[in-house]
């Protein structure tokens, strides 16, 4: 079973008086396996925040279907065992993190725990700062509490938006660990971040959202995956002339060719001819995309603007 | 239920934790202390003999306790009730919108909660909170009176109640308000319009007469006669308070209509809530 099913999503904010509204979501369908990191990544606009609050029941769909750890996200059942951070959490600034901890606690129903309470908060990085208002709270620190709220009660569907928000490159790394601790643990992880380094980082699966559809989907390796593409590096002093002969073009760096091999056989028998050249071989690797490239290669194919 | 109290429990920790309505109590409690340390009372044989505030002689005829106390009880209780009340519309207008503000409403919707029990738990944390501060203010006069005069009577704490039951109809609707517009303000200026509504229904046969009959005068009616009659409501309060009768014919029917009202707009507001995306 699924963490998250859509099926044909759609979403149409309608506006009063008004005819026509503004579509969110048109038709999107996605499916999110159990104990994966999902990542959801797209261009500003694209209906990410729209899907989020959907599977969620913060948003009511216009038409489609959706189920959540087995269930609808009505239930309370189902929604008591997700774990939320949303883009902008709003804290009460005169609270102690402890008393808003306890609160959410209490609003999960789940039994009251001041020390588990205590030990999230030292998970996260705020142990020094517990006895410290909200209001006096970094960006980074609000952000680290809204987490440790979401963690409260191990949830199996962690779903985040932008988690790592205002939070500086050490906080980011610690971020990263306890994410992947929970993932560990079994927790299915939805991430949406504008970071794609950081989803590249976090996530197995990720799909990318364009105007308000799945444009593609996939195992992360796949997608950065170079289909026959490699990178080779030679020693210094190769016949570049001859290297050329045997396939190989030269990369921007000195030593470095690209090599066009379907199967290990080709690839194989290109390095042979590039060894007769008299060429030492010191480091081969696919020649693979980042998330960044993969994202904007296909939105531009989407809309048609070229790369 | 156990989300409802969580819930109400949000909005008082909340009101705790703003300076104003500390600053509300301890006006309250500061004016009671006052009272209780300038004003003495000579009582003989169930008669006010003398009293004195602030050491001077207030001059007035030897008369029963309770009927000398008679005005401070009405006169507090319109206090309660109006200051009560636009007290309330300032100091809560922004509770509802404030738990609908982007990034709260989204974490509040996502927590395993029914969306009727977080408007629900805003509207009980709120009259639990005008509940304490009535109860809080009225018990302390009964009690300063009761002592120094030796009258004791549960008058003004049953107007204390019946303004918080003006106050649920009127925060009603600016609970509904809140679910239509996210706005403090308009939540206040919804509340305020209400209470001057709520005046003017409690007089309206009075005032019906400033409308020429026919059409202008029936529309006034059919307006009024929806509103609840809240200036009705403290002059019953008031009665009560003084322990003189009651020149409403019904009470009960008059609280009913408080009631009815407050609920329809509270059953608007959760309608709205239900289907609203955030």
């Amino acid at each position: 079973m699924p963490a998250i099913e859509v099926t044909d999503l759609r979403k149409t904010y309608h506006r009063p008086f008004r005819k026509t509204g503004n579509i969110a979501l048109r038709g999107m369908t996605l499916t999110v396996p159990r104990g994966s990191a999902f990542g959801l990544i797209g261009p500003n606009g694209a209906g990410k925040t729209t899907f989020i609050k959907s599977i969620l029941g913060i948003v009511q769909p216009s038409h489609g279907t959706i189920r959540v750890l087995g269930g609808s996200p009505e239930d309370t059942a189902v929604r008591a065992r997700i774990g939320y951070l949303p883009e902008r959490l709003h804290l009460p600034n005169a609270w102690l993190p402890t008393a808003f901890l306890g609160t959410v606690v209490q609003l999960k129903g789940l039994p009251p725990d001041p020390a588990g309470n205590l030990r999230m908060l030292e998970r996260v990085g705020l142990g020094d700062a517990v006895t410290r208002k909200i209001g006096g709270y970094s960006k980074g620190m609000r952000q680290r509490l809204g987490l440790a709220a979401a963690l409260l009660g191990k949830p199996d569907l962690l779903i985040l938006d932008e988690p790592t928000d205002g939070i500086d490159p050490m906080g980011r790394m610690e971020v990263r660990r306890i994410l992947q601790e929970e993932v560990q643990r079994g927790a299915t992880l939805f991430l949406n971040s504008h970071l794609l380094a950081e989803t590249e980082r976090v996530c197995d699966r990720v799909a990318i959202l364009a105007d308000g559809q799945v444009v593609r989907e996939g195992r992360m390796e796949d997608l950065v995956r170079g289909d026959s593409r490699w990178v080779a590096r030679f020693a210094p002093g190769v016949d570049a002339p001859r290297l050329a002969e045997a396939g190989f073009v030269a990369g921007g760096a000195d030593g470095v060719f690209h090599v066009e091999a379907t199967d290990p056989g080709a690839l194989n028998a290109a390095l042979d001819r590039a060894r007769a050249t008299g060429a030492l071989l010191v480091e081969l690797r696919r020649d693979g995309m980042d998330l960044e490239s993969v994202l904007l290669g296909t939105v531009r194919a989407r809309t048609g603007v070229a790369a | 239920m156990r989300p409802v109290f969580g819930i109400a429990g949000y909005v008082l920790r909340e009101a705790i934790s703003r300076k104003f309505i500390l600053a509300f109590l301890v006006g309250i409690t500061l004016v009671l202390a006052v009272v209780a340390m300038s004003l003495r009372l000579d009582v003989i044989d169930g008669a006010l003999a003398a009293s004195r505030l602030f050491g001077n002689e207030l001059r007035s005829s030897i008369q029963s306790v309770d009927v000398a106390l008679r005005p401070v009880y009405q006169g507090a209780a319109f206090i309660v009730f109006y200051g009560g009340i636009l007290f309330g519309i300032v100091a809560c207008s922004d509770f509802a919108p404030g738990l609908m503000s982007p990034g709260r409403i989204e974490h509040l919707l996502a927590l395993p909660i029914q969306r009727w029990q977080l408007m629900a738990g805003t509207f009980l944390g709120v009259m639990t909170l005008a509940l304490g501060g009535t109860l809080y203010g009225t018990t302390g006069l009964v009690v300063i009176f009761g002592v120094k005069a030796g009258y004791w009577t549960a008058g003004p704490l049953i107007a204390g109640l019946m303004a918080c039951v003006g106050f649920a109809a009127v925060y009603a609707v600016m609970l509904t308000t809140a679910t239509l517009v996210r706005s403090a303000a308009l939540c206040a200026a919804a509340g305020f319009a209400l209470l001057v509504g709520g005046i003017v229904a409690g007089h309206r046969q009075d005032i019906s007469t400033f409308f020429e009959e026919g059409v202008s005068r029936t529309l006034f009616m059919a307006v009024t006669v929806m509103l609840p009659r809240l200036s009705a409501l403290a002059e019953a309060a008031g009665h009560i308070s003084a322990s003189t009768p009651l020149e409403v014919r019904s009470l009960g029917t008059l609280l009913l209509g408080v009631f009815v009202f407050g609920l329809g707009a509270l059953a608007v507001g959760f309608w709205r809530f239900e289907g609203k995306d955030y």
